[in-house]
């Protein structure tokens, strides 16, 4: 085929993979083949999109575009766009998505719905590699809600249990609201005279001044409320938590690595917009600095080893989204790639611990570095790069981050960095809680004690994440393939920020400081949580309860959603009822009023016909002869 | 004699003649009265198709031949119409055009 | 216009020749204001009996345009048929009756109005065009030369006359006869 279009199969391969799952291999009797054709398919998206970066290296950004629809001017293709941004995203989306299938292939073993596992599985690989190949808005809405569905399936894959069905629901739901705004972004722009969907003529509009930045701001605000959804920002992240239901191999793949940093991803892609709009960008960082601080937080107070995760995600996901508000473009981009690597490994540590305890409860766990050494290995290996201490991937991306912010001409931006320094610091200190009560001291309970390793099928995945997480610091200083460091390839902007002693030191200090405590207080015994607790009640019932987040959301769905309801039933009865029951009334009354026409007399209508007559010959003689009509002029 | 007057003179004597027959027609209770309104009428259209004759000349018959076709049908339509009154008069007991109304509003 | 009937009535009576104007108005009279009277005759007999003066008069005109064949035929038909028929009628229902009754019904100033403005029209429009006429005619063998027409290129309309009259009557019987009683 031409060049370039074999891009079309990165995607294509893992959808093609979902087709052949769904068709055969769904059954009983069948479905340990399934993993068999996600893992050839990923296989060979992988290696695509390892050419694919290669390309863009040799020679610079691809783009190619298959006509599908057109009205008028506007026209809905399906396109990819190979560039840095893309190659580089699709490259960590394989591999994770690879490491994931593998894992699961242990993981999910004996499971009802192993084949519809890997049937889903493989849907969401594609539609997430489709996503970050597209070259235009629309095809990227197309694949959005694609992941969005594949979510749904996967939370809710135990659907018989309730609490799984509820997440499930709770999850599109509450992103719903977002991709409502997303939409009327897209629409916003679909509005534009000689509109355009695709990402090269928008960024030529607004660099040649043709897009006014009123409608720039609009519709980045409008773009980021999907972002918000889909990454959990605050006001929308209560759904992630939740998504907790779903196996972890799927929180790991996608409530983790891949697909709620397709917010972070469309933000990033949609850049040239939010760079002309400062308004826009100080909301994105203000409502990113927020969610990080509060998420931490959150996390804080958690007892299930899978939620402290849900709610890190979603604080490194405020992290990627201030760093893009305060202009790091480099910074949020490197960071979703070193996020995917160490919280994917982080989760499926997680659920290599779930898998063998059968508990989430961390209280039920304890001593399990000895039993599980490898687990317990590159979960440190984890928990130190998402704390952020060096030489691990994690402090690279994360010190960028600071670095941005502090150095950025945004309004307030030394409050995000305040915010961010002291949530690295509960980051560090959530993230060891966890490490200490799970692999820390003794066992706690009968099951701890019987604990063992996962197979090499679950434990292989781990140890090339933690290699991963590890090393992909590296990148900041050159991407294999390409020479050149990940702030050069990426850098639109200008100059990559200057480096600062400062900034790395206090960085440093705050998740060392987050460790000492943890280890203070969970480890050695020296620190109370209990005594904590008992001294500020009210603190430790605001952050048990998420800041009580959820029942904001559910007095807002049952009083202000219900009561806009009655409005409108009422306005639906009284207005547009009364409308047309207006009319029928008016007819009622005309013809009452015109049946005393119908006297029965014969006289009367032979009088009126007599009228009629007469005004007849009138019009006709004066239309035939106009001169007669002179007397009554 | 060619000292006869204008075909105006006709001409206005059959409309005041139809519009007194009209008067009778839409005023008269009785439907005796209202029949002889008609046959008012119908004489006003007679005279005019006979004044146009003479004054085209007198050499078509075509005006007289209508009056009298006119005419013919006057008779039978008077003769009809007289039957349904007694008819009419029989069920009714009067014959007030007025109160002859099956209707109930 | 009537300005100019004027004064051919003053010369036809300076010149002796006021015999055919003398006719032509005592006619027209005689055809108008009997017809006034049908319309508010209280007595429905005499209002039938005025009916009978007016048709006359209009006999009358016919002669005068030169028509006797037809005004022989009116006179025939419309006074000695129809007025006997309706005073038939007459004599067979009530209306000879109260005096105090009405004579008119309740739409009297509308029916009036309405008579009134047709009239009106009418009149304006005839007088206003100078019409296409001649004052030649010829008037030989009138009679002869109407049944000529009748019974030649309009014998459909008279043989279908004659079946109308013939369906008429069987009609006006049919309607009149008494329900049979069972």
């Amino acid at each position: 085929m031409p060049q370039g279009y074999e891009f079309f199969l990165i995607p294509g391969l893992p959808l093609l993979a979902f087709l052949v799952i769904s068709a055969f291999a769904t059954r009983k009797q069948d479905e340990e083949l399934a993993p068999a054709f996600i893992i050839i398919a990923l296989t060979g998206s992988l290696v695509l999109s390892f050419r694919a970066l290669m390309m863009v290296a040799a020679q610079g950004e691809l783009e190619r575009t298959v006509p599908w629809l057109s009205v008028g001017t506007l026209s809905l293709d399906l396109g990819v766009l190979v560039d840095y941004l893309s190659a580089g995203m699709m490259v960590v989306v394989c591999v994770v998505s690879l490491l994931v299938q593998i894992y699961s292939i242990g993981y999910m073993r004996g499971e009802n719905g192993y084949g519809r596992y890997f049937a889903y599985m493989s849907l969401f690989s594609g539609s997430m590699l489709g996503l970050v190949i597209s070259n235009n808005l629309a095809q990227t809405y197309i694949f959005w809600e694609l992941v969005g569905i594949c979510s749904y399936l996967l939370i809710g894959f135990w659907y018989r249990r309730p609490a799984a069905a509820a997440a499930a629901k709770k999850a599109f739901v509450v992103t719903r609201f977002g991709d409502l705004g997303f939409l009327a972004g897209i629409l916003v722009l679909s509005a534009l005279p000689n509109a355009s969907f695709g990402f090269a003529d928008l960024a030529h509009r607004v660099e040649t001044q043709r897009l006014a930045v009123g409608t720039a701001t609009l519709v980045s605000l409008l773009i980021f409320c999907g972002a918000m959804g889909k990454s959990a920002q605050f006001p929308l992240h209560i759904w992630l938590p939740d998504a907790m239901e779903g196996p972890t191999p799927v929180s790991a793949l996608i409530h983790a690595a891949t697909m709620v940093a397709a917010g972070v991803y469309l933000v990033a892609r949609t850049y040239f917009l939010f760079a002309v709009a400062p308004t826009a960008l100080f909301v994105v960082a203000s409502i990113g600095t927020l969610t990080l601080f509060l998420a931490a937080t959150m996390g804080v107070a958690e007892n299930d080893i899978k939620r402290v995760m849900a709610y890190s995600t979603v604080s490194q996901l405020g992290y990627m989204m201030m760093a893009l508000g305060v202009g790091g473009y480099t910074a949020g981009v490197f960071h979703l790639t070193t996020h995917a690597f160490f919280k994917a490994l982080l989760f499926l540590t997680a659920g290599s611990v779930i898998h063998t305890l059968h508990s989430n409860n961390m209280w039920e766990m304890g001593g399990l570095r000895k039993r599980m050494p490898i687990t317990a290995i590159t979960c440190l290996v984890g928990a130190l790069a998402l704390a952020g201490m060096p030489p691990l991937a994690g402090f690279w991306s994360k010190d960028e981050i600071l670095t941005a912010a502090w150095h950025s001409k945004l309004a307030g931006h030394q409050v995000f960095f305040l915010a961010a320094l002291v949530s690295a610091f509960i980051t560090a200190f959530y993230v060891f809680r966890l490490w200490f009560l799970t692999f820390g001291g003794e066992p706690r309970t009968a099951q701890a004690r019987q604990a063992h390793e996962s197979p090499w099928v679950m434990g292989g995945p781990l140890v090339i994440l933690g290699a991963l997480a590890a090393v992909a610091g590296v990148l900041k200083k050159s991407v294999p393939g390409t020479g050149q460091g990940l702030g050069e390839l990426l850098s639109r902007e200008g100059a990559p920020e200057p480096f600062s002693w400062l900034v790395m030191g206090l960085s440093v200090a705050a998740a060392t400081g987050g460790i000492a405590l943890a280890w203070a207080a969970y480890s050695r015994g020296l620190v109370s949580p209990a005594a904590f607790n008992r001294r500020f009640p009210g603190v430790y019932a605001l952050l048990k309860n998420a800041w009580y987040f959820n029942h904001a959301w559910e007095l807002f769905a049952t009083r202000v959603v219900i009561a806009g309801s009655a409005l409108a039933a009422w306005f639906d009865r009284h207005v547009v009822d009364g409308m047309v029951n207006g009319v029928a009334w008016l007819c009622g009354r005309v013809g009452q009023r015109l049946r005393a026409l119908q006297t029965g007399q014969m006289q009367f209508y032979v009088a009126v016909l007599v009228l009629g007559v007469i005004a007849s010959l009138l019009v006709l003689v004066t239309r035939e002869t106009p001169k007669l009509t002179g007397w009554w002029r | 004699m060619n000292e006869i007057p204008p075909i105006q003179g006709y001409v206005i004597i059959s409309a005041l003649l139809f519009a007194i027959g009209l008067t009778a027609v839409l005023v008269r209770r009785n439907a005796i009265a209202v029949l002889m309104g008609i046959e008012l009428m119908l004489n006003a259209a007679n005279l005019n198709f006979v004044a146009f004759w003479r004054y085209h000349g007198a050499e078509r018959m075509e005006g007289q031949v209508f009056a009298v076709i006119v005419i013919t049908l006057a008779v039978a339509e008077a003769a009809v119409a007289l039957a349904i009154i007694l008819s009419v008069y029989r069920r009714f007991r009067t014959v007030n055009v007025d109160q002859i109304n099956l209707m109930k509003g | 216009m009537i300005a100019s009937l004027w004064q051919a009535a003053v010369e036809a009576f300076l010149s002796g020749s006021f015999l055919y104007p003398l006719a032509f108005v005592a006619f027209a009279l005689g055809t108008l204001v009997p017809a006034v009277l049908v319309v508010v005759s209280k007595n429905i007999v005499h209002a039938a009996l005025w009916l009978l003066v007016s048709l006359a008069s209009v006999a009358g005109l016919y002669l005068l345009l030169g028509a006797e064949l037809l005004a022989a035929i009116q006179i025939l038909v419309y006074c000695g048929g129809i007025v006997v028929l309706f005073l038939f009628a007459i004599m067979l229902t009530p209306g000879v009756g109260d005096p105090e009754v009405r004579v008119h019904n309740r739409q009297l100033f509308w029916g009036f109005i309405a008579a009134t403005l047709l009239a009106a029209v009418a009149l304006h429009l005839l007088s206003s065009e100078p019409w296409r006429v001649v004052s030649t005619a010829n008037l030989t063998d009138v009679t002869g030369r109407l049944a000529e027409a009748l019974l030649g290129p309009y014998v459909l309309a008279f043989e279908v006359a004659s079946v109308i009259l013939l369906v008429a009557m069987i009609g006006a019987i049919v309607i009149v006869r008494a329900e049979p009683r069972e």
